[in-house]
């Protein structure tokens, strides 16, 4: 990083060289779509076309008016159980990858155990629930072969627990490579010294593992948060009335209201908590990594 | 000693949890057999029916195509613009390299359809055709940052010695990137590609917005799926997650072999 302090003419020919073309790209596809997102934010709509305008009445909209607040809140709020539930599922196949594989071989089979799931079609992965919790479901028809109920059961499929439960399950692998990847950091020494001065394996794990991977474990479920707080696909294909999400609702303004400012509106927002969001999972990134 | 607690506990909690990845889609594979108009239990007996019906589907085979060819597009695309772009932020300091960096890595974490109606607000502005191209650019613009903070991780860790050593025996940049630097990064770049890869042959959100009349693999899907769930659906799906498992092994098979050999090929 010293290269400014000495900056020779030369230098600074191959920093334009290499930084010339990703800044010209990010700032026609990024910058300039961003900014127009905030020009339409300002506007308003009349005969369902854009008026251009300098308001803010829609931004102030997205906190004050229904449904947008609750929806965004619902979101959030799905979005925080899938991190949660990911990472709950994922730290004993995390811990088992780094504490008790043995072998090289035997650690990249389950690592590709863990990626195969990952990479799997999103879509497919969603449909899989549906017709897993679907009123001709796998659940409901062996409840019904095992005669616990007489009638297929509709509490499984379309509600929040379902959209809650597809994203958990869509988002466990990225969980476990994101906890791995911590846990392997955690030098072998520091686990020794614990045992040697006679803790358990309880206070080697409360005391020493889970705080050393905690930064590196909310990096990874702040980026989980992030998807699936923004996901449309669960809602739209699990999800009932009961669990549209922030996504779905622009599509809807988009498409069937044609209210372009409220939607760029909403984008602005969301843009602005994903902003936040980046700064804080790389203040922690950066912290877990000092750490050793 | 790395062991810590019980083995047996911590494999029998690892193996559950295992068994829930994979369990789903097993469910997808087994139906994609059944020879029943719809997908439930009794199993009513083993079929190819529905995998030959998809052979016969003239729309889902082109959006294959659409498919690879946008991923490719994609992949080019954040190659070129992504490895300039990693260089750039790992071995140069320039004022405002750390907005730079935030506004690549916004992408990331930012709802793909939020980049979409960005997107299609400024191809509206420019009155671009949506189509197949406007989908490359949507999602290569989405994925650079793959790219970027791949590589930018592999060059961070190879350093810089050997770059110096390099100009210090008398080559020039053409030769020391040519030489030292792209060969020290290829895993990391072709494992970039591969990701950016399959994530863009999976991509919904941003292709949702942006598509034009020609539609990708996953839009086809989403449209069988909205509408009625048959069994083709589950013999499509199979052969999806049996195609990425392909390229998954392979990918990670490339990558680490390239990893594990020296950093710099000799100069």
């Amino acid at each position: 990083m010293s290269v400014a302090a000495a900056a020779t003419p030369q230098d600074r020919r191959q920093l334009l060289i290499w930084l010339l073309p990703p800044l010209l790209w990010f700032t026609v596809f990024m910058v300039i779509p961003y900014g127009m997102l905030f020009y339409y934010s300002l506007g308003s709509t009349e005969y369902m076309t854009f008026k251009p305008g300098f308001s803010l009445a829609n931004l102030v909209r997205v906190f004050r008016a229904e449904p947008y607040l609750s929806v965004l809140l619902k979101s959030a709020r799905i979005g925080a159980f899938t991190a949660i539930g990911a990472t709950i599922l994922a730290y004993p196949v995390a811990f088992c990858l780094a504490f008790h594989t043995r072998s090289a071989r035997a650690k990249f089979l389950i690592y590709l155990l863990v990626i195969v799931p990952w990479w799997a079609a999103y879509l497919v992965k969603a449909y899989a629930w549906k017709t897993i919790l679907g009123t001709n479901g796998i659940i409901n028809a062996l409840l019904l072969d095992l005669h616990l109920i007489h009638e297929p059961l509709t509490l499984f499929l379309y509600n929040q627990f379902s959209v809650v439960l597809t994203l958990v399950y869509i988002f466990t692998p990225f969980s476990i490579l994101s906890i791995y990847a911590q846990l392997e950091r955690i030098p072998t020494s520091i686990i020794e010294a614990s045992s040697n001065l006679g803790a358990t394996t309880l206070e080697t794990l409360t005391k020493i593992i889970i705080p050393l991977s905690i930064p590196g474990v909310i990096a990874g479920a702040i980026i989980t948060f992030a998807l699936a707080t923004g996901d449309f696909i669960a809602p739209a294909l699990v999800g009932g009335p009961d669990a549209i999400m922030v996504s779905n609702v622009v599509i809807n303004l988009l498409g069937v209201a044609f209210d372009w400012p409220m939607a760029a509106s909403i984008g602005i927002v969301v843009i602005g908590v994903g902003t936040a969001l980046i700064s804080v999972s790389q203040y922690l990134e950066h912290r877990a990594q000092a750490r050793f | 000693m790395r062991e810590l607690g019980s083995r047996r506990t911590s494999w029998a909690l690892g193996w559950s949890v295992l068994a829930f990845l994979y369990a789903p889609l097993a469910v997808m594979a087994v139906f994609s057999f059944n020879d029943s108009d719809f997908t439930g239990l009794p199993f009513q007996g083993f079929t190819l029916r529905w995998y030959g019906m998809l052979l016969e589907d003239d729309r889902l085979l082109e959006s294959v195509w659409n498919s690879v060819y946008v991923a490719l597009g994609v992949v080019g695309l954040s190659t070129l613009f992504g490895l300039p772009a990693a260089i750039a932020l790992d071995r140069f300091d320039f004022p405002g390299k750390a907005w730079f960096a935030r506004l690549v890595l916004l992408p990331i974490v930012l709802p793909g359809v939020i980049t979409g109606v960005a997107l299609l607000l400024f191809y509206m502005a420019m009155h671009f055709r949506l189509s197949l191209y406007t989908i490359m650019l949507g999602q290569g613009t989405g994925l650079m940052c793959i790219t970027i903070t791949e590589v930018a991780a592999r060059l961070r860790r190879m350093g810089r010695s050997t770059e110096e050593a390099a100009r210090t025996l008398g080559a020039n940049e053409w030769e020391v990137l040519r030489k030292v630097t792209l060969p020290g990064v290829m895993p990391a770049l072709i494992g970039a590609m591969l990701i950016a890869f399959s994530i863009s042959f999976d991509e919904i959100a941003v292709t949702y917005l942006l598509t034009g009349r020609q539609n990708t693999l996953p839009m086809t899907l989403w449209s069988l799926l909205r509408r009625e769930a048959t069994p083709e659906v589950n013999a499509v799906s199979t052969l999806v997650i049996a195609a990425s498992v392909i390229l998954i092994v392979l990918g990670t098979w490339l990558s680490r072999r390239g990893s594990g050999e020296p950093v710099a090929a000799p100069v």
